[in-house]
């Protein structure tokens, strides 16, 4: 049995090597500006293509070029050019929607993944996109059991892909979620002519609302402002039903996200995938990894429509519910490999024993430790403040330049309510 | 003493959206060769185009700048003597 896949975001060289660390099979990313995170992150350009596939071989993962906004004709070009540069590269597919994009990767036998912005919802959609696909990323609005029973009717049709093998069928499985079908949201380019299917969403959805009667002007009475703000998608206490109803690839969301959330989010996702396979999937564990979970970037959790809901779950708060945070404290010096300690230039804030870190860098991902010795001229101390260069255990590698951050408890303020009359 | 305007456009992190063009179309192109736009009569220092135009191309350059979903176009009024 095909082993499910696990698709890691990745919004820099920190996240790439974040996910990497934490197991994924496979990394999606965009290149220039034509992706759906044109905006927000920070995007590699065509030079870095080498390289990352150079990584991905290195550490045997797959890698996935979003190129999935809309296409206008003075992008044909450039979008040539991205699809000639992956295909040149070593690239394993680009995620696309827009037929021009599909057009050019069938024309040079570029293998190419349908992106959620094509919205399959059924599999008369999976037939007609099979002439140019061989992944289908799936509407994330469809139930777990319209999932399966597309994906029995591509094995009963034996709907194949333009490699020949069967289509396979991918969904998302963390992170967060449009308020509009399939991403297909006009709003924040009505209000602030940033266009969502441009890759410049400007998150509207994310804000705090009053609905006001316009010909008496009252406000009506509303429970939650965030009223378009949907809470982030949380897949792991089922992912068991998601391997059976015979789903590929699992899709974790977050080009945006720090390579901390990178990490915690695809770690978390590695474990549960193996442990179905192995057979030691437990309440206790997914306990455990929802609390992990929710130390990263989050807006609550909900299930999202797999589980055959009827309406969204709105998320009550602006911003994350991370139970932690990082701050930052100081760059990396040096690191002694034999003796695995890594030393460091405090900038800002203290450090004690007894705190955890976390040291990010485009080499290292992420590396999490507990402090449990600093040392200052070799001279151990029980915490150091600003300015002082000091050294700790650091079990891994990390190269100068490195960040360090201190990974702290969130304080959780009461969230400042309004009560609304009419 | 001539009033003039100045458009500078932070070009690398266009998204190509076409907006600017909308709003002034004798101003601005979008490149057929790396899908962003391109500040038609201007000069390039590091990255950065700028260029000194009429004054009567202030409202729509202004609107261009307004209009540009990720505020790259600045636009301001500039005395000439």
């Amino acid at each position: 049995m095909e082993k499910l896949e696990l698709m890691a975001p990745a919004g820099s060289f920190e996240a790439l090597m974040a996910g990497i660390k934490a197991g994924c099979n496979s990394v999606y990313f965009g290149v220039e500006q034509l992706n759906m995170r044109a905006r927000s992150s920070i995007n590699f350009t065509l030079e870095d293509l080498k390289e990352i596939t150079q990584i991905a071989k290195e550490n045997n993962i797959k890698t996935y070029i979003t190129l999935n906004t809309i296409v206008y004709d003075h992008d044909l070009r450039l979008m040539r050019e991205i699809v000639d540069a992956a295909k040149e590269s070593g690239i394993n597919a680009i995620i696309a929607s827009d037929h021009a994009v599909l057009n050019y990767c069938r024309k040079i036998n570029m293998p190419a993944h349908i992106s959620t912005q094509c919205n399959i919802t059924n599999i008369e959609a999976v037939e007609f996109y099979s002439a140019f696909a061989d992944v289908m990323v799936l509407s994330r609005e469809l139930s777990l059991k319209q999932v399966a029973d597309i994906v029995r009717e591509i094995k009963r049709r034996e709907i194949t892909g333009p490699s020949g093998e069967l289509v396979r069928i991918e969904i998302f499985g963390h992170g967060a979620l449009c308020m509009a079908v399939s991403g297909k949201c006009y709003l924040s380019l009505h209000s602030h002519n940033a266009s969502a299917n441009r890759g410049a969403c400007i998150q509207n959805c994310r804000r705090s609302y009053i609905v006001i009667d316009k010909e008496e002007g009252y406000e009506l009475e509303i429970d939650n402002e965030y009223i378009m703000s949907a809470k982030d998608l949380c897949t792991i206490d089922f992912l068991d039903k998601i391997i059976d109803a015979g789903v590929s690839v699992l899709k974790i969301e977050g080009r945006g996200r720090s390579a901390d959330y990178v990490y915690e989010t695809t770690k978390c996702y590695r474990e549960a995938i193996d442990s179905i396979y192995e057979g030691t999937y437990t309440q206790e564990k997914i306990e455990a990894w929802k609390q992990r979970l929710s130390t990263v970037f989050n807006r609550g959790f909900w299930d999202g429509y797999y589980l055959g809901r009827k309406m969204g779950e709105w998320s009550k708060e602006h911003g994350s519910s991370a139970t932690k945070k990082k701050i930052f404290l100081g760059t990396g010096r040096k690191y002694f490999d034999k003796i695995k300690v890594g030393e460091f230039v405090m900038e800002t804030h203290s450090l004690k024993i007894g705190d955890e870190v976390i040291i990010t860098g485009p080499k290292t991902g992420v590396v999490k430790t507990k402090v449990e010795e600093i040392r200052v001229n070799d001279v151990p101390v029980n915490e150091v403040h600003k300015g002082t260069v000091f050294s700790i255990k650091v079990p891994e590698k990390i190269y100068p330049s490195d960040k360090l951050y201190k990974w702290v408890d969130v304080v959780q303020e009461k969230p400042i309510t309004t009560e609304i009359n009419s | 003493m001539k009033k003039q305007v100045r458009i500078i456009h932070y070009r690398q992190k266009c998204i190509g959206c076409n907006a600017c063009v909308e709003a002034a179309e004798q101003r601005w192109r979008m490149s057929k060769k790396d899908g962003k736009s391109v500040l038609l009569g201007s000069k390039e220092k590091k990255g950065i185009y700028s260029a000194i135009v009429n004054e009567q191309e202030y409202e729509s350059n202004l609107e261009a700048a307004k209009n540009c979903p990720v505020n790259i176009i600045k636009v301001e009024i500039i005395e000439k003597g």
